[in-house]
């Protein structure tokens, strides 16, 4: 009987150890957890920004306009269309 | 004497013992009946207490979906901001919170005024700003002034901006979309809210998730089967040829005459959806879905492909359209000079309202009625686009001797932009191509109309009117075979017809020999000398189609003329 008693005891106190360990490690989760989610908004933030920055840069207008100047292209001329 | 000091000693140490015994009794009985006070009778008021200082129920919200072009461009993007607030009751540092509202652009004084106010009232709640980037909340958040707090919040761009407003639409501060296809497929784009309560610590880092109501879904991304060059080149020349012509508005619409898909859709004047304070409603609108218009002569080419379905006409049929003018019922229709013999190829060619007048009469209402709706008129376009217009056409009963004729040559009925360009595709094989908005959708079966025989025969008819000798020569395109059709009609004013305003049309189709895209131009309300659709229209129609088809690779199949000539120019 004692020794049930005693028993019963330790494990109340192992119990709520580890309890305490529980809730420290659902803690240190959830920092982690956050952390990450702060991660994940800034490179989301990087992104649209990139996708934007992308689209800007392609634009048709811009590309014609580089095109032509930087590269000196042109539209080809009639006769210069190769046909099969 | 001295064992009787001994025992009064003893008395008072024993008497004042027990007092001081009783006195710290009396103090922990107070502290075990408070413990008890506080662990029952006030202990739910008391944990609700705790809990309204650390516990917050917490909205996050979903980034909404991309919108993008055919191939994957962005039409409209969102990006992560933070919504800055304050809570008026935290704010104890005042100097900061002037630092603060300097760095927003605020007066100092009235910010820190409108704050001690609300931290009067007891208000625990204010805006900051909404949306700020993220460059400005880092330098907000510097400063460190307790009570300033950020909440994560999505912003929409447009990087197209005004090239793809009205399509595109809007969504306004709170994310739902307000206009086009960002109302349209709003619930699919917006994803789902999440909702959960937490547990702060003092500097609201969140130390315990206690419950979740829902998870946070992202909104699904959009592919539309625009195409962004096309799109933009039209605009471009859609734009220039307003502002040449001091035209009231205009839009074109060009589908891919194979599927119906819409490759592109502008209209004029348009507005920058990334800058909320220049919104005008007229130029929120999506004149190619919304506004309906006269279709004026575009209209022939079906009274003609009505004519050869019927059996009764051949191209090489002759009309006698002499003196020039018909009397129908009380109106009197006529051509711009008396053309004489002209067969039915001719009617198309100089746009003759007499001789579409004969046609249609020759016909009758009822083939006539039947014709046009299976063509798509008189019907709604089932994009799905917010505001669609449905189209007018009248019944057959009451298309009597003036509305049959009327309608024939493009007057009497009604049309949007896009319902044109969709009846327009059934040239094309001879059947109708429903317009389609989104990449992949499952796009309905084609309608048929007519013959392919007879739709050939009609695209070779419109081919005369780019020629040298029609109304549309100025849509000619160089290198390719295009057919189309001009269209002018009067606008219809507070009495009636007015004399003096028009709205100027072309629709078209290109390369005849394998047709792939069709082009509808409408400007409304040229002012100036030009104002007739091949003077106004065709010329944009072929500034567009002449960069479209060269864009999307085809292949010329106009044989040059004066090749020969150019190799010699060339040597020289």
């Amino acid at each position: 009987m004692k020794l049930l008693q005693a028993l019963l005891w330790l494990s109340v106190i192992a119990t709520a150890l580890v309890q305490v360990l529980a809730v420290q490690w659902h803690r240190d989760l959830m920092q982690e957890w956050q952390q990450t989610d702060q991660l994940r908004q800034t490179l989301r933030q990087e992104y649209s920004r990139l996708v934007l920055e992308k689209s800007t840069l392609t634009a048709h207008g811009r590309i014609d306009a580089e095109a032509r100047r930087r590269l000196n292209m042109k539209d080809p001329d009639h006769t210069q269309v190769f046909q099969e | 004497m001295k064992t009787e000091e001994t025992t009064q000693v003893h008395g008072i140490q024993r008497w004042r013992f027990a007092l001081v015994l009783l006195a710290f009794a009396a103090l922990m009985g107070v502290i075990f009946a408070r413990l008890i006070m506080l662990h029952t009778v006030e202990q739910s008021f008391l944990s609700w207490e705790g809990e309204k200082r650390s516990v917050r129920s917490e909205t996050q919200y979903a980034s909404r979906g991309m919108i993008t072009d055919r191939y994957g461009q962005p039409l409209a993007v969102s990006t992560p901001v933070t919504n800055l607030w304050v809570n008026p009751r935290q704010v104890s540092d005042f100097d900061g919170l002037a630092r603060v509202a300097r760095e927003l652009g605020y007066h100092p004084e009235k910010l820190v005024g409108d704050v001690t106010k609300a931290a009067r009232q007891g208000r625990a709640f204010m805006y900051l700003k909404r949306q700020a980037d993220p460059a400005l909340t880092e330098k907000v958040m510097a400063h460190k002034v307790k009570g300033v707090h950020g909440e994560d919040d999505f912003r929409r761009f447009y990087p197209a901006a005004e090239v793809t407003a009205q399509t595109v639409g809007i969504v306004n501060i709170d994310g739902q979309g307000q206009e086009g296809v960002e109302l349209a497929f709003d619930q699919y784009l917006h994803g789902k809210d999440g909702k959960r309560s937490i547990v702060q610590d003092a500097s609201a880092n969140v130390i315990k998730q206690l419950s979740v109501e829902s998870v946070v879904e992202a909104g699904k991304d959009l592919q539309l089967t625009i195409d962004l060059r096309l799109q933009y080149l039209a605009y471009r020349e859609l734009k220039a040829a307003v502002q040449t012509h001091n035209a009231k508005a205009g839009s074109a619409v060009m589908l891919d005459a194979k599927t119906g898909e819409i490759l592109a859709m502008v209209s004029q004047p348009s507005y920058n959806p990334n800058n909320r304070a220049s919104l005008k409603p007229a130029h929120m609108r999506n004149r190619v879905v919304t506004d309906l218009v006269e279709p004026g002569s575009t209209i022939k080419p079906f009274t003609v492909a009505a004519a050869l379905e019927s059996g009764k006409y051949t191209p090489d049929t002759v009309i006698d359209t002499s003196p020039g003018i018909i009397r129908v019922g009380w109106k009197n229709i006529s051509d711009h000079r008396d053309y004489g013999l002209l067969d039915v190829t001719g009617v198309i060619t100089k746009s003759s309202n007499v001789g579409t007048t004969l046609i249609s009469r020759e016909l009758g209402a009822q083939s006539m009625w039947e014709f046009l709706t299976s063509a798509g008129f008189g019907q709604s376009t089932m994009t799905g686009f917010p505001g669609e217009a449905v189209g007018q056409l009248p019944y057959p009963e009451e298309m009597k001797d003036v509305t049959l004729a009327t309608v024939s040559y493009g007057y009497g009925l009604a049309v949007s932009p896009l319902q044109l360009a969709e009846a327009y595709t059934s040239f094309v094989d001879g059947c109708r191509k429903p317009a389609i908005m989104l990449l992949n959708q499952e796009g309905q079966d084609c309608v048929p109309v007519m013959s392919s025989e007879s739709a050939r025969q009609v695209l070779d008819m419109m081919e005369t009117v780019v020629s040298a000798k029609g109304t549309g020569r100025r849509a000619a395109v160089e290198g390719y075979r295009v057919g189309g059709k001009t269209g002018t009609a009067h606008k219809v004013g507070r009495r009636g017809y007015e004399e003096d305003e028009y709205t100027a049309a072309f629709a078209g189709v290109a390369p005849l020999t394998d047709p792939e895209l069709v082009l509808v131009v409408v400007v409304d309300q040229p002012q100036g000398k030009e104002y007739y659709g091949g003077e106004v229209a065709a010329p944009v129609f072929s500034r567009i189609m002449q960069q479209a088809l060269r864009l999307r690779q085809v292949i010329p199949d106009k044989p040059a003329e004066n090749q020969i000539l150019h190799l010699a120019g060339r040597g020289q």
